[in-house]
């Protein structure tokens, strides 16, 4: 059978050692940026009529700076509209990595739990950063939720720390068991069909895993899209407790 | 869906036509063709609606059912998160103090709580977005055919 797990290993392309660390040109690298590429050109070709009517291209890009823009103001209103560019660069580079994974024999690079890390990273400290330099130290009242009780509160406040401090970690997580799950779900899946047609009777068996392989395609698909807009959701929301922490 | 035989057509009456008014009048096996004939485009008419109506519906259920997986993730995502959070702390502290395994224990509950709490909360907002998704037709939208 082949190894579900070989689709996610990291090989060095152009090897480069930068003062005794490691920071080669892998495999990761370059779908990182064949993705930016991508994203770079689509818009600079979509958006070089910049006509009234819009061609079917400048329609597809201001469909999705429509979509984006409306999901940020929707849950910070018109003052989280600053953070746009950030909200926009996040959602299209997870979105077009998320579905360049999709292509056969192409690298995922959001199933990597330290790309999603650092992308969640940028998010928590863009938040710390924003959440003090707006309110100063009343973006503390975040971890102090009014109507408590003075005897349990220092329980309360320590529960609420630990909360926002899980949150880049659910962040990143989510983003990367589903795209990693997803990926070996499919490979298995497709394991099965070379598996059983090389099962003398069985072959006839042979196309019900391909049948779940073809099913599960389309759900990933669907997975692809929705983690990069669960992701940028939730950096939207997480934004809106900076901007307006008393909830 | 097939084009109405050509006879038909002949006979469909023509408001533009200028025949006497008495020609007008149509016959009664005329008429009687006639409300068949809309009778038919009504019945007809009606499987199309349906038809469109359950594809919709399938649209939306597939969606929700997608989304179903995504809020799944996410709950579980945001409960393990804190706790793991909170079991670090607690193993860091320990660490620190030197009071290896007692914080490890403390954190660890409290990163179980704070997972509840993170629970709680994503439902909440969960169920709003549902609601303005669905249009407050929760339930209906997502019919139960397992059994």
């Amino acid at each position: 059978m082949p190894d579900p797990i070989h689709q996610f290993e990291i090989h060095p392309l152009i090897p480069i050692k930068l003062f005794g660390w490691d920071v080669s040109f892998t495999n990761s690298s370059a779908f990182m940026l064949l993705a930016v590429i991508l994203t770079a050109g689509f818009f600079m070709v979509a958006m070089r009529g910049r006509s009234l009517v819009p061609s079917r291209l400048q329609s597809m890009a201001e469909v999705s700076h429509q979509f984006v823009a409306s999901m940020l103001r929707e849950s910070t209103g018109e003052a989280g509209m600053k953070y746009f560019p950030l909200v926009f660069t996040l959602f299209i580079f997870i979105f077009v990595c998320n579905m360049l994974g999709m292509i056969p024999g192409a690298f995922t690079v959001t199933s990597h739990i330290v790309v999603t890390a650092a992308l969640a990273a940028l998010v928590f400290l863009t938040v710390l950063i924003v959440g003090f330099a707006k309110n100063g130290i009343r973006f503390l009242k975040l971890f102090v939720p009014e109507g408590v009780p003075i005897l349990i509160l220092p329980l309360v406040v320590l529960i609420e720390i630990i909360s926002f401090l899980s949150r880049p970690v659910s962040h990143s997580v989510r983003l990367f068991a589903n795209m990693l799950a997803g990926h070996i779900t499919l490979k298995v899946f497709g394991g099965f069909v070379v598996m059983l047609l090389s099962a003398g009777t069985f072959a006839a068996l042979s196309p019900l895993p391909l049948l779940m392989a073809v099913a599960l395609t389309a759900l990933e698909v669907l997975v692809a899209f929705l983690q990069a807009y669960v992701f940028t959701m939730l950096t939207c929301m997480y934004l809106n407790d900076a901007l307006h922490p008393g909830h | 869906m097939e084009p109405p035989p050509a006879e038909d057509v002949s006979r469909m009456p023509d408001p533009a036509d200028n025949r006497s008014p008495g020609q007008q009048q149509m016959s009664r096996e005329e008429k009687a063709a006639f409300e068949g004939r809309i009778s038919d485009l009504g019945e007809r008419l009606g499987k199309v609606k349906a038809q469109r109506q359950a594809g919709v519906d399938a649209e939306l259920d597939a969606d929700m059912r997608g989304r179903g997986m995504a809020y799944g993730m996410r709950m579980a995502a945001e409960l393990v998160g804190a706790v793991i959070v909170g079991a670090f702390i607690g193993v860091g502290l320990d660490w620190l103090i030197g009071t290896k395994p007692w914080l490890f224990l403390v954190f660890f509950l409290i990163g179980f709580a704070a997972g509840v709490l993170n629970v709680v909360r994503a439902y909440e907002r969960m169920q709003k977005e549902i609601a303005a998704r669905t249009g407050g037709r929760l339930g209906q939208t997502v019919r139960d055919d397992e059994d």
